[in-house]
Parts: structure tokens; C-alpha cells; sequence
């Protein structure tokens, strides 16, 4: 096929007022008619700057210093800035991560996609209009005749990232540039946009560029694959090949550092130590020479030349790992078990702080895991995990019934028991009047054993949040208990709230935000002693000092303040904060989804190893079923504040019995590419209905494929299925429930 | 991070030259400012009298000198009152919210309907002014927008992440307002103060040049601008342009030092 | 649209309803006795008048009686009686009071039609030699006191120059319209203050409004900057505009008491000023009354072109995604001086934060989640 967008060596450069950032550094590209090319990287990488270059709509400051770019015959680096304004909306459509943000607040949306036909196609104003309305209906927004009379704020957000689409689309574009374009939608709505721009791209026979960090998309949805650290295309493939043979070191490691790599061996997650390189002064040499655990001095003193293996897999690296391929040049390679490998990662870590990488550097054989399927073990016969097959899920199985029978019989040790949340909606200038309650939690029960983890699962506004707050006290719940160790501590008198303060803490999603950007971290970590009166000044100091080493934080780190650290150090921070009291059960709301792969392995595996020391029970709340498939022992499914499933987190995972769990687990992307194609094309459909006034009987009926009248009459009750552990509330389950199996008077939770 | 900021250097110089020439400058150059001289009005700068003199023969520098003592005064204070009575009223409204709040806010803003102007007016008609009371009445009409800036950022503050992780730790209501909100909320706190002293003597000036502020023989800048307006016919220039520009450099000097704290309080936390 | 009119409605009710308690417990606040103050000095020796008077006010009976009583006056449109003009307050109201709408109405008029252009001029060419020249004149005319500047202008154009008259036009409203050329120095003393807060704001909004997604979207559909410029970011940059406008009222109410006293122009406020002179106690209780009024309606006329520019205030709606509710946190407090913008109203999360931006040195409004 021949390329119809070609990128030869770009160089951009963004111009700060003392530095120079090299945001890309010699990118070379090409994408064919109807073919879709998936770049991927961490933040940082310059995969957005590679998108917004062909577009030329760098930020302030940015400039193309080198190279070039050409779409079909134009030469879109030589333009100027008013034929480049002719090309885009017009030849290139793009579409941009937020759709809040990017829609205009005081357009409509017909007028917002109507401009684009009107600058273009010098249509009149009832023309643009006409084809606005035809483009709305090519992106499957129901009854787009009304709508398009709408405001971007009338919508909802998998509704508004279709209005960009339909932006973008509305010339015909023959490329369409799609930056992060489900980043910051449900997992449910994230299937359909995906699944919207393939068709498309079918359909018009564009080329599309999708740009993400999400691997797991990547694998679903296209053809072939770059992969970028630091400004530099590191490799380049077709998808089926970069996912079970990739060459290139980072590759190689990022597909490692995914949990759902690593949840079938139980093993700990490879995580990638140190930092990207800092772009306004680059390493000479590799660039991820610095935290490749291959790396020897050669690959610090000059750049990889491009090798290629195969006709269309490219990459740069002098000791790649994988198989050989037919016409591999094949230069020699240390293994991974080589005692360089050892000195590699506590070498030029870009950032002093992270010296004390501490815990979570992985060095060959010395990492030791309940799963012994040590990731340099496995890493050696290429993708991870994958070969492992049978025996591997039978161990994990093995260890997860070892450590859940171990839990059970320490005892339950929380118990939230039909838990109620309502909250008032009130409006009213003068006086407030209530105008609804939104049912945030509507009689949830479960329980968790001494030191086993749970994890709560659920898209936006199910209530899992809700429940996290009503656990840890920041909200009282309407009706229900809580039990912690026996004691309802729903209703509490001011004692008692101390004694609940002292066994539970919170972890937050946004560390930085819950710090106070005033205090210093010794301060900020002192603060939960001194409320509870613990210790002297100086035993309080030396337990600072301590939980810093614990997290893998530098004792430097006391003065500091909280901005001065990466998105990751403040995680770590943030569970200091939350450990340092000693409590026995940590509520970890989204403690990873901010984070890049390769931090949020650091910060998991940081958790379960405190987990295991300390003997801690933690409640994982996450959007991210792969997390928390890796790290809970059991799962419970949440949709509009009601607990549709719950049981072993293996029996959820790969026995669903209710369609909304089986929805999720086919919506969430996974990194293979193989896997992603098989996968049924049902999933959930539609939107979130409304949180006032939920659907009568089984909340999900609306989206359910398998509704029927019953449904809506009658609200199914929890009724066990494999076990008795595993409960799920459905009229109509994927599966029979096991015969002779009581539904139990009370829910229960982890432990087969 | 503040004393980097070149206008601030200049707003603090100048700041500091026109205090010394007010209240020192007396100490050196004396004139009478208490007895009227009818033998030497309305003289033309020259020599014994580098501004001239004015309608009642007074010394127009000595004026000018002993005039912004009181302007200067009347507003630093007025601006520390108001600046006390809003933040009170802000921080127990924006704090504890709810019906508290509404009443509180709903009365600033009715008295924020009324302009300063005419409520000090009102006031200072009913009762014949002294400098401690224009500084009460001043302070009186202004702390209204302070309490609704305080009251924002109360309400801001109380829903951080951070108030509610000390209340996860078992953190009471004291230590969320003493050791969280009120030290985020200085910052603001002193910007506004700052401002509110630009603003405090632009309205005793007004007041003054209305005739309505300090008697005679007392005077301020705002007194010696009333006095100037009748004798613009006459063309005597030096009775109106050096109170006039005193005030304008007075609140540009002001306005540097608070631009240039605002944005050291918001680099401190921005800075990444 | 109509359930947020009649919310602001019922507020701004409410709050003249606390005005004219206020306005009470001023008349109340009265050194001496209340029935001399009102009734002028003469009636001191005329005990039956003062008694009659008493009898009509309930100054024998409780306080919130008489509270009630006064407001049935005010109700019924009696707001006292002048004695130093000899005049019912609301006959002065009806022959001055428009003089003084008409002062305001044009200052504000070309306040905005002046300081737009020059606040969005400012943005564009940030940091160059217009964008410098014209925030040190915003400094200037910000900390110049307003009788200052009309003191000088009469100076330089009446008494030195000769192009227009020293005083404001001294007739009724329809020679303001008429004579125009008297009445340019108070409207240009007015307007200055005016246009160096507006294109301050206008141009930190513009600012703003420049670096926020929507404009990228705007490029990479191939609209040229100029196109950006005033199709997209102009109107939501005006915006906080509409929103300091209703906020700046009774700054330039007072503005306009200034002025008409400097150039002795017969609008209301310069009748307040001679009132408070001369201890006319009535003429001043009712004319605050009525400019607390004439406030509050102008803010509800802002509040409007509010609505009309954002249609986001228009419709409170719930999503599933955030059920919080849109809370209309509209701006209430005047910005010190400078540059800080209005916040956005129906911000749907519960914790936005106006933070200081050093690259585009201006104030932003960003949800803190």
C-alpha cells in the first residue's frame, strides 16, 4: 500500500524561556489510506506533540526544526500558515482528548460542525447545517435533527466526544488524527467511540492515527503500532507482532508491567525504574539506555541505528530482546539474568530522589514472589505471562485459596451491612428547596476478612466512591451499618470516631490535592500522629523516617514540599500518610489511575508488599478491572449504587454470571491483540441513565442485552453461583447457578 | 520572590519616599499650617515657597506634607479594620454555610447596593467628622467586599482534599480552620488588604474634596484639591496638581506591592 | 431561562427589602431628635407639627411597627419631604434623577464600546509596546481620583483651551441630549476610571479564553486566528464582562456623585451631596433608597445579558456522570484592583479555584478535582 501520510525525521522543538525542550527527536512515520496506526507512549513521550506537529498546531513556543511531513502530493511542512489553515478540518481531521474543554461552551453544536462545511466548502448557512445533521447521524447520535440545537453542556460525554468526531469528519477528511480520544470516558462508552472510528475509518477509507497510552486499545484497534520513549520511535510493527514478540527493551517491559500480564501469574509487576529522560537536556547515547535493565556501555555512548526484523517490524536497539525473525541481523545479546543487568538500573536515574528506587528495583533472580514466576524468568521466552498457560493459572489459584482460607480464619473484619446513601438535590436561590434525591448507594452488603484485599469496581457514578467516604467517615450513610471489628461504627460518638480514625485511612487519587500545598512532608506526615497524640516529637520523627524508607522515599524528603515530587513519589506519599498511623484497613480510592504503566507497577507492587508486612486489609476502589483483578483477592461489581456481582476475584473475572460484569470485562481493552479481536461485539450499550430517578426493578435493564419485563417489575436479589461466595443479582445470569447451593441469608465475600 | 519583582522595588521606594516626606519632612521644613496668612495667598512657587501658597496663604508643600499624614493614616487603618470585620464576617459565613451564610451574605449584599459614596455621605452628615471617625466609616463601607472574598475562599477551602483527609485522620473542625484554611487563605487575606488601602484612600480623598471629610484648619489631600477647584479659573495650577499626583503615585505604589504579592502567594504553590 | 429570572428576581427583592431596614435604622440612627431632623430646623419651634408628626411615624410604639409604617410610606411613593428645597423627595427623583441615568447610561455606553476593542488589542499583542502603553495609562486613571481628573480637564480644556463649557448642561434631560457639547467633559471624566477597569478585564478574559482547548479545536478545524478571534473567543471572554458590569454599579454611582459635583451638573447625585451638606435627612434616606434601586435593577439587567451570552446558566440540568447539581456560583465580590476575572457560573463540580497563571500573567478559573 502506498503511504498516504509520510513523516521523514521530524525534529520539534518547544522553546521555554530558559531552556530548549526536544519534545521529538528524529520521528519517522508513515500511515496508508484506510489503515490505522496506533501510536503509543508514556507522558512525555511526544506521541501528542508527533499528532499536533502534522497538524502544526504546536503550543506556544513549539517549532519544527527538522524534517519533513507530506499528506498524499502536498508537502505539509512547506505550507504556509493560510494554504496549512485550507488543509486542516479539511484533508486532516483531528480530535482532541477532553471534550468538555474542547467544545465551545456558548456554540451549539450544530454551529460548532457547521463552521467546519462553511470554511471549507463556502456552503451556505442552511447547507452546513443540513450536512451537520447528516454527519451527527453518521456518528450514531440518536435524533440528531434535535440535538443539534444543543450545547456542548446539555450533553453527556460519550455524546460530545461523537460531536468531535463529527467536527472532524465533516469534510471528509482523508486522515483522521485521533489524540487520546477515550482517555477521559467510561470503559463502556470507551468501546463504542473506539468501535466508531474503526468503522469509520472502514466506511471513508481514512487514514487514522490514534494516539494513547493505553495499550490494551492499541491491541484492539490498530494495524500497526509505534512505540515512542522520549521523543524517538523505539519500534514499529504490525499489532499481532509487537504484542507476543516485541524487540525493543521498553517494549518489552511496558507489556511486563501490565497487571493483567501479570495477574495470571500472580507474580509481581515489572516496573521500570527511574524516571523519563529530561527533554531540555538529553542523554547522549539511547535514551533508555539510563533504565533499560539490557543496557552496556555501548548503548550510552552512541544511538541505535533502525534494524529491521521482517518486512515491516522496525526498531532501535543494539541488544534487542524476542525471537529472531527471518532477515534479523541478530546482533548479540546479554541475557537477562547477565550481571550487567544488576548495575543497569542504579545508574543515572534522572532525578536524585529517586536513588532510594528502594523496593521496587527488579533485579533478576533476586525478586522473590508468593507466585515464584520471578518476570526475568519469564521475560526470557518473550511476552510475558502468555506462555505461562495452565499450571501458572492453577498456582495462582492455589495461592489465592491458601491466603483466602488463611483469611477466613482470621475473621471478618469489615462488614458493611445494607448500607443506604441518599443525597439531597437542592436548588433554589433564596431559600433551598429539594428538588430529588440522587440514590447513591442503595443497600450494599459485603465483607472483608483480615488482611485480604477487595476490590470495588464500577464505572462513573456507581457509588463505589460513595461507599469508600461512608466507610472512612466522611459521609453518613442513610440507613445501615458498619461494622468494623464488630463495632457499627456508622454511628459514632466522638471517641469512637478516634478509635475508627486510628484503624482506617483513605488514599487518595489526587495525592497532591489531598495535601496541604503549605506544609512540608514531615509536617503533612506528622499531622495524623499528632491528632492522635502519638509518641513524642522525637519517636514521631523516627517514624517519619522510617514509613519514608518503607514507601521508597529519600529521608531528604521531609523539607521538601509536596509539589516538588513526580505524580508517583506523591502516591507514595500519600500512602505513607495513610499507614503511618498504623491502621488496619487502607481505603485506596483510584490510588493508580493517574499514573503512567510503568509507575502505577511501582506503586502496586509497593502496596501488596506493605500489604503482606504490615498484615493490612485494603479496600481497592478503581474504574481499572485489570487492577483490580491483579490485586484483589475479591471483587465486588458495582451499577447506579448496587452491587450487581461480588465473590473470588478469579470466579468474577473468568466465570461472570451477571451481563453487566461480562460487559465490562469485554469492554475493558487488553493487550492482545488476538483476545480483542475474538471478543464479542455486544458489550454494553447506551448511556448512564440518571442517578434521580434510577430505572424501576434491575437497575441495568436499560443496557442489558438479556432485559425482559420481568426486569423492570421485580428487583433481582443477590443468589449465589459457583460458590457461595460468588453472588450476583440477576433475573437472567450468563450461567445456572450451582445446584444444592443455598442463597446465603447474608452476603459474604473473599475465600472460596 | 516578591523582592524580585521590579515594579514591587519601585512601588516599596516610592512607598517609602512619600511616608518619609509626610511625616519627616515636617521635621525639616517647617511651616505654619494652623494660622491663616491672608497677607500671602495665592502666591506663585518661588522662593521661601517652592509650591506656592494657597487661597488661605498656607504653605502649599507644608500643606502637602502634613495633608497626607492624615490621608495616609486614615486609610492604612481604615483599610486594617475593614480588612478585620470582613475577613470575620467572610470566614464565619463562608464556614459554616447553609443558613448562616445566606443571611449573612444577603446583608452585604443589600449594603453593597448602597455605593460607598453615599452611605459615608449619610453617615458623616449625622455625625461631624474626626479622623478616628472617618476611619470607622470608611472601614464600615468597605469590609463588604472583603467578607465576600473571604467567604469564597472558606467555601473553596473547606471541600479541599485536604480538609477532609484531616478529618479522615480524626481531625477536628479547630484544626481544619487554624492549621489549613486560614494559613491557605492569607495570601488572599494580605493581597486584598493591600488593595483595600489603595481603596480606603481614594474614599477619605473624595470624601475630603466634598467637603465632608477633616475640617479646617486640618487638612488632606482631598481638603487641598477642594480649595484648588475655585481658583482653577484663576489658572493657579500649583494648588491642584501636587496633591493630585501625590494620591496617583500613592495608589500606584500600592497597586505594584499587590500585584507583586499576589503573585508571589500563587508561584509559591505553582511551582512545580 | 424563566426559572433563573425569577430566582433573580426574588433576590433582588429580598435585597432591597434589607435596604429599606437599613435605610430605617439610619433614620433612627439620627442624632437628636428624628422629627427635627426631618422636618428641618424651623419646626423645632412648632410642637404641634412635631407631634403630628410623631403620631404619623408611631414613634410611640415599637420599632418594628414603625418600620412597618415607614415602609407603607415608602410604598405608597412617599419618600419624605425636602425642607431645605421644599420639594417631596420623589418630585426631586423625578426631575433630577434622569439626568443622572443619562450621565451613567452614555459613560457606560462608551466605557464599553472603548474599553472592548482596546482590552482585546491588549491580548493579541501581549507584552508589546501597545499592550505596556496602555496598562500603565489603566494604572494612571485607575489610582487618579475622579474629581482629580475632572479638575484637570476642565483646566486644560475649558480654562486654557476654550472647547468646552466648566460646567455640566444645567437644564432638564432633554438639553443633556440636546446640548451635548457641555456634557462630554463629565461623561469623559466618568468614562476613564471606567474603561481602565473594563479593558484590564477585558483583557486578562481574553487571555484566558485564548489558551483554553476550545480555541485549539477551532484551528485544527482551519479557522484563522482572526476568525478565533471574534467568532469564538469574544463572546465568551465577554462573559465575566457582563458579570463586572452588574458588580461595578455602585462604584460608579459613587463615580457620578463625583462628578456631578465637579461640574456641578443637577443629577441626583449632586442633589445628594448638598443634602448631606446641609443635614436634609429625608432627601438622603430616600434618594439611597432609590439608587439601592436603580443598583439593583442595573445588576439584574447584567444578569440578563449574562444569560443571553452563557447558555450554560440558561438550563440547570442534571447528567448521571455529575449528579451535583449545577450550583449558580455566581461571582459576588469585586475583584481588588487589577486583573482578576469573574468566575464562570454553573460550574459543574463543587470546587473551583481562581488561580494566578504567571505565563499569561492573568487570574483563571480551573476546577480543583
Amino acid at each position: 500500500m502506498t503511504a498516504l501520510v509520510e513523516i521523514e525525521d521530524l525534529h520539534t522543538e518547544i522553546k521555554l524561556r530558559r531552556s530548549v525542550v526536544h519534545a521529538i527527536d528524529g520521528v519517522s512515520l508513515s500511515v496508508a489510506a484506510g489503515e490505522c496506526l496506533g501510536i503509543v507512549g508514556e507522558s512525555g513521550s511526544g506521541k501528542t506533540m508527533t499528532a499536533l506537529s502534522v497538524m502544526r498546531l504546536l503550543p506556544g513556543g513549539g517549532t519544527i526544526t527538522g524534517g519533513r511531513i507530506s499528506l498524499a502530493d502536498t508537502e505539509i511542512t512547506a505550507l504556509t500558515e493560510e494554504q496549512m489553515q485550507q488543509v486542516r478540518g479539511n484533508a486532516v481531521g483531528m480530535v482532541f482528548q477532553d471534550p468538555l474543554t474542547s467544545l465551545n461552551p456558548t456554540m451549539t453544536i450544530g454551529d460548532q460542525i457547521a463552521e467546519s462545511v462553511r470554511l471549507h466548502r463556502d456552503a451556505s448557512k442552511a447547507t452546513a447545517l443540513e450536512r451537520a445533521i447528516e454527519v451527527l447521524g453518521l456518528v450514531g447520535m440518536p435524533r440528531p435533527a434535535e440535538r443539534v440545537s444543543n450545547f456542548p453542556h446539555q450533553l453527556s460525554g460519550g455524546m460530545r466526544q461523537r460531536v468531535m468526531i463529527a467536527m472532524a469528519l465533516a469534510c471528509e477528511p482523508q486522515l483522521l488524527i485521533a489524540d487520546e480520544p477515550t482517555t477521559a470516558l467510561d470503559v463502556t462508552i470507551q468501546k463504542q467511540i473506539l468501535e466508531l472510528i474503526d468503522g469509520l475509518r472502514q466506511r471513508l477509507g481514512m487514514a487514522v492515527i490514534l494516539v494513547t497510552h493505553d495499550l490494551g486499545v492499541i491491541a484492539g484497534h490498530a494495524d500497526r503500532v509505534a512505540v515512542m520513549y522520549a521523543g524517538r520511535i523505539v519500534e514499529t510493527a504490525e499489532a499481532s507482532t509487537l504484542f507476543t514478540n516485541p524487540r525493543h527493551p521498553y517494549t518489552e517491559a511496558l507489556l511486563e508491567a501490565l497487571p493483567e500480564r501479570a495477574a495470571e501469574g500472580a507474580g509481581r509487576l515489572y516496573n521500570i525504574p527511574g524516571q523519563p529522560p529530561d527533554l531540555t537536556a538529553p542523554p547522549p547515547g539511547c535514551k533508555f539506555a539510563p533504565r533499560c535493565r539490557y543496557a552496556q556501555d555501548q548503548c550510552k555512548e552512541s544511538e541505535p541505528y533502525l534494524t529491521a526484523a521482517g518486512d515491516s517490524h522496525f526498531f532501535r536497539c543494539f541488544f534487542p530482546v524476542g525471537s529472531f525473525e527471518a532477515g534479523d541481523p541478530g546482533a548479540g545479546r546479554a541475557g537477562p539474568d547477565d550481571p550487567v543487568a544488576a548495575s543497569a538500573p542504579a545508574a543515572g536515574t534522572a532525578d536524585g530522589l529517586d536513588a532510594a528506587v528502594g523496593l521496587d528495583t527488579m533485579v533478576g533472580g533476586a525478586d522473590v514472589s508468593p507466585g515464584g514466576a520471578s518476570s526475568a524468568g519469564v521475560s526470557a521466552g518473550g511476552p510475558a505471562g502468555r506462555s505461562a498457560g495452565p499450571p501458572a493459572d492453577l498456582r495462582a489459584a492455589d495461592l489465592r485459596a491458601a491466603a483466602g482460607a488463611a483469611a477466613a480464619e482470621r475473621g471478618e473484619f469489615l462488614r458493611v451491612d445494607q448500607v443506604v446513601k441518599n443525597f439531597t438535590v437542592t436548588s433554589g436561590a433564596v431559600m433551598q428547596r429539594r428538588i430529588g434525591q440522587v440514590s447513591a448507594v442503595a443497600d450494599v452488603s459485603f465483607a472483608l476478612p483480615h488482611g485480604s484485599t477487595f476490590g470495588l469496581v464500577g464505572e462513573s457514578g456507581c457509588g463505589k466512591t460513595t461507599i469508600g467516604r461512608l466507610i472512612v467517615g466522611l459521609e453518613k450513610p442513610t440507613s445501615g451499618r458498619i461494622l468494623l471489628d464488630g463495632h457499627d461504627i456508622a454511628r459514632q460518638s466522638r471517641r469512637d470516631r478516634h478509635l475508627r480514625a486510628r484503624a482506617v485511612q483513605l488514599m487518595f487519587q489526587d495525592s497532591y490535592a489531598s495535601m496541604d500545598p503549605r506544609m512540608r512532608v514531615g509536617t503533612i506526615l506528622r499531622e495524623p500522629l499528632a491528632i492522635a497524640r502519638d509518641g513524642s516529637r522525637a519517636e514521631q520523627r523516627r517514624r517519619i523516617a522510617d514509613i519514608l524508607g518503607e514507601v521508597g522515599l529519600p529521608a531528604s524528603a521531609v523539607d521538601r514540599y509536596p509539589h516538588e515530587f513526580s505524580g508517583g513519589q506523591r502516591q507514595r506519599l500519600g500512602l505513607a500518610r495513610a499507614l503511618i498511623g498504623g491502621p488496619s484497613l487502607i481505603v485506596a480510592d483510584e490510588p493508580v489511575s493517574a499514573l503512567d504503566v510503568s509507575i502505577q507497577a511501582q506503586i502496586l507492587n509497593l502496596m501488596r508488599d506493605l500489604q503482606r508486612e504490615h498484615g493490612l486489609t485494603y479496600l481497592f476502589i478503581s474504574h481499572d478491572l485489570s487492577v483490580v483483578r491483579y490485586m484483589a483477592d475479591a471483587i465486588g461489581v458495582m451499577y447506579l449504587g448496587k452491587l450487581v456481582e461480588t465473590g473470588p476475584a478469579d470466579a468474577v473475572y473468568l466465570t461472570p454470571a451477571h451481563p453487566y460484569t461480562k460487559g465490562l470485562i469485554d469492554t475493558v481493552p487488553v493487550a492482545d491483540p488476538v483476545a480483542e479481536r475474538a471478543k464479542e461485539h455486544q458489550g454494553v450499550v447506551g448511556e448512564l441513565p440518571s442517578a434521580i430517578a434510577p430505572p424501576s426493578g434491575c437497575r441495568f435493564r436499560t443496557r442489558c442485552p438479556r432485559a425482559q419485563e420481568l426486569c423492570a417489575l421485580e428487583e433481582p436479589p443477590l443468589r449465589p453461583f459457583t460458590s457461595t461466595a460468588h453472588q450476583a443479582a440477576c433475573h437472567f445470569p450468563l450461567r445456572e447457578p450451582e445446584p444444592g447451593l443455598v442463597a446465603a441469608a447474608e452476603p459474604a465475600g473473599a475465600g472460596p | 520572590m516578591f523582592l524580585e519583582n521590579r515594579l514591587a522595588i519601585v512601588g516599596v521606594v516610592m512607598l517609602a519616599l512619600i511616608f518619609g516626606f509626610c511625616f519627616l519632612g515636617p521635621q525639616f521644613y517647617h511651616t505654619d499650617q494652623i494660622h491663616v496668612n491672608l497677607g500671602n495667598e495665592n502666591l506663585s512657587p518661588g522662593a521661601g515657597h517652592p509650591l506656592g501658597t494657597d487661597v488661605n496663604g498656607y504653605d502649599v508643600l507644608g500643606r502637602l506634607m502634613v495633608g497626607g499624614q492624615i490621608s495616609l493614616e486614615v486609610g492604612l487603618a481604615a483599610a486594617v479594620l475593614a480588612t478585620f470585620l470582613g475577613t470575620l464576617w467572610g470566614a464565619v459565613a463562608g464556614y459554616f454555610g447553609g443558613v448562616v451564610d445566606t443571611v449573612m451574605m444577603r446583608l452585604v449584599d443589600a449594603l453593597l447596593s448602597i455605593p460607598t459614596l453615599f452611605l459615608a455621605l449619610v453617615v458623616v452628615s449625622m455625625f461631624p467628622p474626626t479622623e478616628a471617625e472617618l476611619i470607622l466609616v470608611i472601614a464600615l463601607t468597605s469590609w463588604l467586599t472583603t467578607s465576600r472574598l473571604i467567604r469564597g475562599e472558606a467555601l473553596s477551602l473547606r471541600v479541599r482534599d485536604y480538609v477532609q483527609a484531616m478529618r479522615v485522620m480524626g481531625g477536628s473542625s479547630a484544626r481544619a480552620v487554624f492549621r489549613h484554611i486560614a494559613p491557605n487563605a492569607v495570601g488572599t487575606i494580605v493581597v486584598n488588604a493591600t488593595f483595600q488601602v489603595a481603596d480606603a484612600i481614594l474614599t477619605v480623598v473624595a470624601l475630603s474634596y466634598l467637603g465632608l471629610g477633616i475640617r479646617p484648619p486640618q487638612t488632606d489631600w482631598g481638603g487641598m484639591l477642594n480649595s484648588g477647584l475655585d481658583s482653577i479659573y484663576d489658572g493657579y495650577w500649583w494648588q491642584i496638581f501636587p496633591a493630585g499626583i501625590a494620591i496617583i503615585l500613592v495608589v500606584i505604589a500600592i497597586n505594584f506591592i499587590g500585584d507583586a504579592l499576589r503573585d508571589s502567594f500563587e508561584v509559591r504553590l505553582q511551582r512545580r | 431561562m424563566i426559572g433563573f429570572l425569577i430566582r433573580r428576581l426574588l433576590q433582588a427583592a429580598v435585597v432591597v427589602l434589607l435596604v429599606t431596614m437599613i435605610t430605617f435604622i439610619l433614620l433612627r440612627a439620627i442624632p437628636g431628635n428624628v422629627a427635627v431632623a426631618v422636618l428641618g430646623p424651623a419646626s423645632y419651634r412648632n410642637p404641634q407639627v412635631l407631634a403630628a408628626f410623631d403620631r404619623e411615624y408611631g414613634f410611640d410604639r415599637p420599632w418594628f411597627d414603625q418600620y412597618l409604617l415607614w415602609l407603607g410610606h415608602l410604598l405608597q411613593g412617599n419618600l419624605g419631604f425636602s425642607w431645605t428645597l421644599d420639594q417631596s423627595v420623589s418630585s426631586l427623583l423625578g426631575s433630577h434623577l434622569p439626568k443622572t441615568i443619562w450621565l451613567v447610561g452614555v459613560s457606560v455606553a462608551i466605557a464599553l464600546v472603548v474599553a472592548v476593542p482596546i482590552g482585546v488589542w491588549q491580548a493579541v499583542r501581549r507584552n508589546g509596546v501597545v499592550d505596556y502603553t496602555f496598562t500603565s495609562l489603566s494604572f494612571l486613571f485607575y489610582a487618579a481620583p475622579t474629581f482629580f481628573v475632572g479638575t484637570v480637564l476642565i483646566l486644560v480644556f475649558s480654562v486654557k483651551l476654550h472647547i468646552f463649557g466648566p460646567e455640566g448642561p444645567q437644564g432638564g434631560l432633554m438639553d443633556d441630549i440636546t446640548d451635548w457639547r457641555d456634557l462630554t467633559l463629565p461623561v469623559v471624566t466618568l468614562a476613564l476610571v471606567t474603561i481602565a477597569l473594563f479593558s484590564r478585564y477585558t483583557r486578562s478574559a481574553v487571555m484566558d479564553n485564548l489558551t483554553e482547548d476550545y480555541v485549539r479545536t477551532a484551528r485544527a478545524k482551519g479557522a484563522s486566528g482572526r476568525r478565533v478571534l471574534w467568532r469564538h473567543v469574544l463572546r465568551n471572554s465577554l462573559i465575566p464582562i457582563a458579570t463586572l458590569l452588574g458588580l461595578s454599579l455602585p462604584g460608579i454611582m459613587s463615580g457620578a456623585l463625583i462628578t456631578e459635583s465637579v461640574f456641578n451638573y443637577p443629577g441626583m447625585g449632586y442633589l445628594f451631596f448638598k443634602a448631606a451638606e446641609q443635614q436634609d435627612y429625608p432627601t438622603e434616606l430616600g434618594f439611597i433608597i432609590v439608587v439601592a434601586i436603580a443598583v439593583v435593577v442595573g445588576s439584574l439587567l447584567a444578569d440578563i445579558a449574562y444569560a443571553v451570552l452563557d447558555p450554560r446558566v440558561r438550563y440547570i440540568r442534571l447528567w448521571p456522570s455529575t449528579w451535583r447539581p449545577k450550583t449558580s456560583c455566581q461571582p459576588r465580590s469585586l475583584p481588588p484592583q487589577g486583573s482578576r476575572p469573574a468566575r464562570p457560573a454553573a460550574c459543574s463540580c463543587a470546587a473551583w479555584r481562581c488561580s494566578w497563571r504567571t505565563g499569561s500573567r492573568s487570574w483563571a478559573w480551573s476546577c480543583s478535582r
